[in-house]
């Protein structure tokens, strides 16, 4: 499969790439482009690749309309709570499962995978309700503590589990013997050690709170509260048709940095996702 | 430095023992291998030592003290891993330090110590370096090193040669060795190779199926066997087993009559086992008959399969045998080197 | 520096015996599940206990009524005229995402896996959509799919007038399955990139030498040898077909009719925005049910699909 290939196969794999390449390449550059045009220009014909002309003020409209700050800080901080609350959790919990001998762990480990098999849209209306008991409804902390502690964080425990289980014994036995006890084999050696596998987590973590939907239109229900996915929606004229360039200047403004980021540390992203993220 | 003593230790994994009640004293500054076929549980022992592995029963003592319930940490034990296990994400000066580091040592103290570990182990200039950057004899010295720093009461050595490759091997061999006689620091080393057993201890343990088969200085055990299971497995190429019968003209197996030492008379008639070493084979006008299967020259020595009677054998000859498959030689086996076991059991009978 | 020690404890055991290593060892076991386990408990098991219970109750949430009422939910998914169009959907909505995604991705990973400058690059482009905010792409699609949008803009161009893509029974399936492929078909493509790297050369040199022609290398050796990550990928994304909800409320809300109407979000539409807790529970336990079976029937079919297991 790896043979050197003619100069006429290369130009026509690069023209076969190219061709695929638009639909995950040009509705973001529609997205773009379209958030500066003026209104009348939206849906003009022909379709304008670049605008004709500028109207920046869709920019101004997303703060003025919402707390569209507000509501970035919201996704933002969230996010990275969930995050880097996963990545304890799982990473400990991934840990005993791949290394610790104690009592029932299969049994346990297998309850806790049972969390893989259940879509958080199987349990969402028994959360609402027992966060509404909680009073927690209209707050962050349904977005916050079910993903770190739930069924979103079991994949990441997962990941850490294989992780750490292909992870010499004897680096941790040397450990033992130069006088380090479990919690600082974890911390010293195998935490360490896993960076890999915890940035995929990182990513995955990330990405998914990031893009979380239900759960926000679910349990939030005013403005300041809202995250950005929700937001997003919510640019829409008195009739309750969306405001298009309002709307998509507000998801440049999400997707982009994110975006940035990622074609800024690519090869982690991917790879860190292709070699440790799902094998086995 | 201490004395380590095993007493009636044992270890099982549910319903089947691994270990089987094993008794061993090891002195101070004593240099001690644990030697046998695979799956003979030498490296359960040691890491039962280590405090790697627990105990199911017995006791193991490290300076007098009962060490059963302690963690390794706490048995002032160094260990030499296999695959070395050095911490990929730390420096060799690191990796050395990071023992003492945890261990409340001052800074100024570590990197004294790592100095001097580096110094005799001839590692100063690769400190900065990380475990992936060294060759596979550097990483074997930094993993002595890291043994070495703390100063233990006993050093563990599992297998450490096992991934070297044959030149280095021998010339690892020796260092460890000379380590030893330097810091005379109790040693119990693992090895599945009898060459690193005979050439580096001071007493080795023979041990099969969880049992101890004998336990003495090299020498001794390649002299006298205690049984026919340490006859074979000590000394290379393997001794040579005859079955057959002792009687009064000599020992008679299948298609031809040995010659016997004076005192194996008092088993006449007994079943047994005729052991004799290759190189215990002298080529002798007098000889009895032998039909060359295969020569292959060594250089030095030159290795010989043959028919004697109608088993085979190996002989190993100083002399030049230039002789080609299907001739006949004659070959007399020094009497001095005999050695009889019972064939039932293989213990030793002369 | 012996003798000290020798001295110091002579007869010691440990410092207590109670605490032996084995015993040290699974109490810090236990401390390190603890809070995943306790999490699972609270957000996954008391829920989903919870969630049976509700469903065989009639709950009406303005008079505050909570009454046991046995299986009358379930009697009631039989009586539900809508419910056969909304498994109809998620049926057709969630094959045609396998087979497309799972099709495509292999594609893609076996182009991306020639010998091209650049090729890294391409990766690159075809794995961003994973990363923009799913919304944001689903809005921009919304956008280009409208009757006077981007893509109907351009197939103006070439003369061809489109439909109105979201306002279509057939085309909004289609819009709503191939919006939902190109956000995350990178995910897929990554995989099987690694299983397809992971294929020793060897196997394609002694297989050249044999005389196998190109797409016959393909059928006997790097589609049974990455047959454990086709099925590993099926499954993660058949359940992940099950859970898609923002794409269906952002783009058609179900419409038109109920051609789009998964599970999920008619799961949503009971509970949330009809209050009907009880009902919606009930689908949420044919939710669950319908993951479980699809899940272990997959699990099963791996001696037969999959050649090779490492």
């Amino acid at each position: 499969m790896k043979a050197e290939l003619s100069p006429r196969r290369q130009a026509f794999l690069y023209g076969l790439l190219c061709v695929l390449l638009i639909p995950f390449v040009f509705p973001t550059w529609w997205m773009v482009t379209s958030s500066v045009k003026p209104i009348s220009d939206i849906f003009a014909f022909p379709p304008q690749l670049m605008p004709e002309s500028y109207d920046w003020t869709t920019y101004s409209k997303v703060f003025e309309l919402q707390p569209f700050v507000r509501q970035y800080w919201n996704s933002a901080y969230i996010a990275a709570l969930v995050t880097v609350g996963t990545m304890v959790v799982s990473s400990m919990a991934g840990y005993a499962f791949a290394r610790i001998k104690f009592p029932f762990a299969n049994a346990i480990f297998m309850v806790v995978l049972l969390g893989l098999l259940i879509p958080s849209e199987v349990t969402i209306v028994p959360l609402f309700q027992m966060f509404l008991k909680a009073g927690m409804v209209n707050t962050h902390w349904p977005l916050i503590l079910v993903p770190i502690f739930g069924a979103p964080s079991v994949f990441a425990t997962f990941v850490m589990r294989q992780f750490f289980i292909a992870l010499p014994v004897e680096l941790e036995e040397a450990a033992r013997v130069d006088g380090l006890g479990r919690f600082k084999i974890f911390r010293k050696i195998a935490l360490p050690l896993a960076r890999p596998a915890l940035a995929s987590v990182a990513i995955f973590t990330f990405l998914h709170s990031w893009n979380l939907y239900l759960e926000p239109i679910v349990f939030l229900s005013s403005a300041d509260k809202f995250t950005l996915p929700q937001a997003l929606t919510q640019y829409t004229d008195a009739y309750g048709g969306p405001m298009w360039n309002i709307q998509l200047a507000a998801a440049t403004l999400t997707a982009l940095p994110v975006l940035i980021v990622f074609i800024i540390a690519q090869k982690q992203f991917v790879e860190g996702l292709a070699h440790t993220g799902l094998k086995g | 430095m201490a004395e380590v003593t095993l007493s009636n230790v044992r270890k099982s994994y549910g319903a089947v023992d691994i270990i089987h009640g094993i008794d061993l004293g090891i002195s101070d500054g004593e240099f001690v291998v644990l030697v046998g076929p695979s799956g003979c549980g030498k490296s359960t022992l040691l890491r039962m030592v280590a405090g790697l592995e627990t105990i199911t029963g017995g006791e193991v003592r490290i300076g007098g003290r009962v060490v059963n319930d302690l963690d390794p940490k706490d048995r002032d034990i160094a260990m030499v891993f296999q695959n070395y296990a050095l911490y990929p994400h730390m420096t060799v000066a690191t990796n050395m330090g990071f023992s003492l580091e945890h261990r409340g040592g001052s800074k100024a103290e570590i990197v004294e110590r790592v100095e001097w570990a580096a110094d005799i182990l001839g590692l100063t200039h690769l400190l900065d370096r990380y475990p992936r950057q060294l060759s596979g004899g550097q990483r074997q010295r930094v993993a002595m090193g890291r043994a070495i720093v703390r100063d233990p009461q006993v050093f563990l050595f599992d297998e450490p040669l096992s991934n070297l490759d044959a030149k280095l091997r021998v010339v690892m061999r020796g260092e460890i060795k000379s380590l030893h006689q330097r810091l005379k620091t109790t040693t119990v080393y693992v090895t599945h190779d009898q060459v690193e057993a005979m050439t580096m201890a001071d007493k080795i343990v023979v041990l099969n199926g969880g049992r101890v088969e004998q336990i003495g200085a090299p020498l001794d055990l390649y002299d006298r066997p205690a049984n026919q299971f340490v006859a074979g497995f000590i000394g290379s190429p393997s001794m040579n087993f005859l079955t057959g019968t002792i009687t009064s003209e000599g020992f008679s197996a299948p298609g031809i009559l040995l010659p016997l030492p004076e005192v194996a008379h008092g088993h006449k008639d007994r079943k047994a086992v005729y052991g004799i070493r290759p190189e215990h084979f002298v080529l002798d006008e007098n000889g009895v008959p032998a039909e060359i299967i295969l020569v292959e020259p060594m250089g030095s020595e030159t290795q010989v399969t043959m028919k004697l009677g109608e088993m085979l054998a190996t002989g190993v000859f100083r002399e030049r045998v230039s002789l080609s498959p299907g001739a006949t030689i004659r070959v007399r086996p020094e009497l001095g080197n005999i050695h009889l076991f019972a064939a039932d059991g293989g213990q030793r009978l002369n | 520096m012996a003798v000290v020690q020798q001295t110091a404890r002579p007869e010691g055991r440990s410092s207590s015996s109670f605490w032996t290593i084995a015993r040290r060892d699974s109490l810090a076991g236990f401390l390190f599940i603890a809070p995943q386990l306790i999490g699972i408990t609270l957000f996954v098991l008391i829920p989903l206990c919870l969630v049976f219970w509700y469903s065989l109750h009639e709950w009406n949430v303005l008079a505050n009524t909570f009454t046991y009422t046995g299986l009358a939910n379930y009697q009631m998914l039989l009586e539900d005229t809508s419910l056969p169009s909304v498994l109809g959907a998620t049926a057709i909505f969630s094959a045609g995402l396998v087979i497309f995604n799972l099709s495509l991705a292999l594609l893609l990973a076996v182009l991306l896996n020639q010998k091209l400058a650049g090729i890294t690059v391409f990766r690159t482009l075809f794995f961003s959509p994973v990363v923009v905010s799913l919304v944001a792409w689903t809005i921009v699609w919304g956008f280009l799919l409208q009757k006077n949008g981007g893509i109907n803009g351009v197939l103006l161009v070439f003369g061809i007038e489109g439909p109105n893509w979201l306002r279509e029974p057939v085309t909004a399936m289609i819009s709503v399955i191939v919006v939902q492929v190109f956000k995350n078909v990178g995910l897929n493509m990554i995989l099987f990139l690694a299983a397809l790297q992971g294929v020793p050369n060897e196997l394609y040199e002694a297989a050249r030498i044999d005389g196998a022609p190109r797409f016959k290398q393909f059928r006997r050796i790097t589609l049974p040898l990455i047959s454990p990550t086709i099925l590993l990928t099926s499954i993660i994304t058949i359940v992940g077909s099950l859970q898609v909800f923002a794409q269906i409320a952002v783009l058609t809300q179900g419409g038109p009719g109920l051609t789009t109407t998964v599970l999920v979000y008619y799961l949503y539409q009971q509970a949330f925005q009809f209050h009907f807790f009880g009902y919606g529970s009930t689908l949420s336990i044919m939710l669950f049910v319908i993951v479980a079976v699809l899940t272990f029937a997959q699990w099963q079919m791996r001696k037969r699909i999959v050649f090779y297991e490492s």
